[in-house]
């Protein structure tokens, strides 16, 4: 008797260290339910051709994840990232998506960066039914006019000419007007588009086209070209080229003497912290589109400076472009929207999140922004800036205003362009 | 006599109609998507490993052959709206042309001018797609797919075609491999000179490789679109499918159709899990490591490898 009362004793503790553990872990377990992260899913180029920009979208995303989830997360619920890297290879995002959403099962998704990178996510995010945001693509949506799809550049509802619309109307508006304008641009995706943009844009202002070339994006010696632009003596230079050939035709402008009356216009790359340092003082005179300038127009914005002190603050760290000031704040804001929409709607649903979106104003560290037809930007806001009197290559002119004068669009306008060309270049 | 290609077809059935059961199992999507890609270079591997292997012709031009099959599909897609089969078969016969005409003019060259002038063919046609507006140019082209895909949906419905495919591939490399052509191709990568004089028809055989290799790569990429529903230059031209082409059968082992099927699962497999758990700038780095050590360490492949540690 004695015997079996130790046992019974030894087995109700066992019974109840079982009990006491399983409640422990349910609640647990509970505890874990009632905090399992919201995943966000997306796929980045952190490798391949858009790397360098990539890698400082990525970086904001993930600010912006650090600063909600010390708000107390999403639906009291901390924020996960899933991201990987699509090496700037259309073909890698179909599996990289159905990865996210079948095997990590994120509850959202974002675009990777870039109109080549979002374009096969297209199809994935329809057949599901999915809302999605599109990080800087030029006119996906054009074909597919997928009700659910938001992109956060502010190329507006006339996504093809937004480059150059700010750039031509700036041009028909000085004193003397010029006549004649040179578009050249690079083989590629988003050099074609701003050309096409461009045209239209020449033949609404009535300029008259002395030479229309396009380049292939392997060209290493730009002259030639430059020098062929200079024979045409045209009073407008517009340029439509990524990164390598952009550095490439403005320091062949600067050998060649090139002196148009305006120049620059759809040139990508002018923008990155490493190319403003190494090209410094060959910028002055550029007037170029962009999308954020250190200007008190632009930091006038609730919630951008904190961001951007963060931002500096870990971009050594992260390796990144030092002062993020193309694409990072809109990265955020596009994160900002989902996650805007997530607590207002109080839901992950897919469709409530995208009728919220479409129905909203959201207020975020660039600006407002209200999406409209085809899910672009309700209003156009590329802005036309132009260098001024930059100095030498240091990094430190960069941070501050006037530098990267804003001369378009007129609400956000933060100077007075100098006119012509030659006289802002010395 | 009989029974051996009964056999085969029975097997190549058998492997088709485990496809479409896998297919019908709607397991994972991600399965499909990854297994696409997987099978995709099961195709393109074989078809390498015909005028490369067998033949001992290096192709660099993989890209080129690959990436016509796609943009004849894109064409046929923007211009009739031809359905899959068709896409399939013309992205194989233009490819095909497309090897017959590089095999007639560059077959002269031997060794490496051949694999030079390859490589110049895969930067010659990207330049000509870039400039040719009709499938997108430089931009690019979106492609839809078509609605209503058995299987519940599209991928499922592709990747049970790349199985048909990789099947078919796999058929006609073996019965190359075992018939008079897979002799005399072995013969003349011996020794050209030599199997010349021993009659055997060298021209016509290195023509018959190309063409049929250019076919298959072809049919790889015909539906390459629908795939990845969007169709660029610099994707359907990239550098990966030249070395992983290459590097597939040189893992596998050169000298059978078993080789390139196991490179290009292991290194396949590999590449898709390398891609979304460590990190894709792993991807091509394994492939570059595990080549070396196998060019240095196991010349034959795995297939050499297991012959090896079995025979002696």
């Amino acid at each position: 008797m004695k015997r079996s009362g130790t046992w019974g004793l030894l087995n109700w503790a066992l019974i109840g260290a079982t009990v006491g553990a399983l409640v422990l872990a349910s609640g647990g377990v509970f505890v874990a339910r009632g905090a399992d992260p919201i995943k966000i899913g997306f796929g980045m180029a952190l490798t391949g051709g858009l790397s360098a920009n990539g890698k400082p979208a990525l970086l904001a995303v993930q600010i912006w994840k650090d600063d909600v989830n010390k708000r107390g997360g999403l639906l009291g619920r901390p924020v996960e990232l899933v991201y990987y890297d699509d090496q700037t290879n259309p073909a890698t995002v179909p599996g990289i998506y159905t990865k996210l959403l079948d095997v990590d099962k994120v509850d959202l998704i974002i675009s990777g960066y870039g109109t080549n990178l979002i374009a096969p996510l297209m199809p994935i995010a329809m057949e599901r039914k999915l809302t999605i945001l599109g990080m800087f693509g030029l006119a996906n949506n054009e074909k597919y006019r997928y009700p659910n799809f938001f992109q956060i550049q502010p190329a507006g509802p006339d996504p093809q000419t937004s480059t150059a619309i700010g750039f031509f109307e700036l041009a028909a508006t000085q004193t003397p007007r010029p006549q004649t304008v040179a578009i050249v641009g690079a083989d590629a995706e988003y050099p074609q588009n701003a050309l096409v943009g461009a045209r239209e844009l020449i033949k609404k202002f009535g300029f008259k086209t002395v030479y229309d070339k396009t380049y292939p994006p392997s060209t290493v010696d730009y002259t030639p070209i430059v020098r062929a632009i200079k024979a045409t003596n045209a009073d407008i230079v517009f340029v439509a080229s990524y990164p390598p050939d952009s550095v490439g035709m403005l320091r062949a402008a600067h050998e060649v003497g090139l002196q148009p009356k305006i120049f620059g216009g759809g040139m990508v790359g002018l923008q990155f912290t490493s190319v403003m340092t190494s090209m410094g003082s060959m910028l002055n005179g550029v007037v170029n589109y962009d999308f954020w300038a250190p200007e008190p127009t632009m930091l006038a914005f609730p919630g951008i400076k904190e961001f951007l002190n963060e931002y500096q603050a870990r971009a050594a760290k992260a390796g990144v472009d030092p002062l993020g000031y193309y694409l990072p704040p809109y990265s955020y804001a596009l994160v900002q929207v989902l996650g805007q929409a997530v607590d207002a709607t109080k839901s992950l649903d897919q469709q409530k999140l995208a009728d919220y979106i479409r129905a909203t104003e959201f207020n975020t560290i660039v600006g407002r922004v209200k999406f409209g037809k085809n899910g672009e930007w309700a209003k156009g806001r590329t802005l036309m800036v132009q260098y001024q009197k930059v100095h030498g290559t240091g990094i430190e002119q960069f941070r501050g205003p006037g530098k990267k004068v804003v001369l378009y669009p007129e609400e956000l306008k933060s100077g007075a362009i100098i006119y012509p060309y030659s006289a802002a270049k010395n | 006599m009989m029974a051996r290609p009964a056999r085969a077809l029975l097997v190549g059935l058998a492997v088709v109609g485990a496809g479409i059961v896998v297919a019908a199992l709607r397991v994972n999507q991600y399965v499909y998507f990854a297994g696409y890609v997987v099978l995709q270079y099961v195709v393109i591997a074989t078809a390498w490993n015909i005028l490369g292997g067998y033949a001992g012709y290096v192709n660099f031009g993989t890209p080129a052959f690959f990436a016509l099959g796609a943009y004849t599909a894109v064409f046929l897609i923007q211009s009739t709206r031809a359905p899959l089969p068709v896409l399939i078969l013309a992205g194989g016969l233009v490819s095909a042309l497309l090897g017959l005409g590089i095999g007639y003019l560059t077959l002269r060259l031997r060794g490496v001018f051949f694999s030079i002038a390859t490589l110049a063919l895969s930067i010659v046609l990207q330049t000509m797609i870039i400039n040719w507006e009709y499938v997108g140019g430089s931009r690019g082209l979106s492609v839809i797919r078509p609605s209503g895909p058995p299987f519940g949906s599209y991928v499922t419905f592709l990747f049970t075609v790349m199985v048909l495919l990789s099947v078919v591939a796999v058929t006609v490399a073996r019965f190359i491999e075992r018939s008079w052509i897979g002799r005399g191709l072995a013969a003349l990568r011996d020794n050209e000179e030599a199997a010349e004089c021993m009659g055997v028809p060298t021209l016509r055989l290195k023509l018959f490789a190309t063409t049929v290799s250019g076919f298959l790569l072809g049919v790889a990429g015909a539906p390459f679109p629908y795939y990845v529903t969007f169709v660029e230059p610099n994707s359907a031209f990239n550098l990966d499918y030249a070395v992983n082409a290459l590097a597939m059968p040189m893992i596998g082992g050169t000298t059978s159709w078993v080789g390139p099927v196991i490179g290009a699962v292991l290194l396949g497999t590999a590449q898709q899990l390398a891609t979304v758990t460590i990190s894709s700038e792993m991807n091509l780095f394994i492939v570059g490591v595990v080549l070396v050590a196998f060019v240095v360490l196991a010349p034959e492949g795995i297939l050499g490898l297991v012959r090896r540690l079995r025979g002696r």
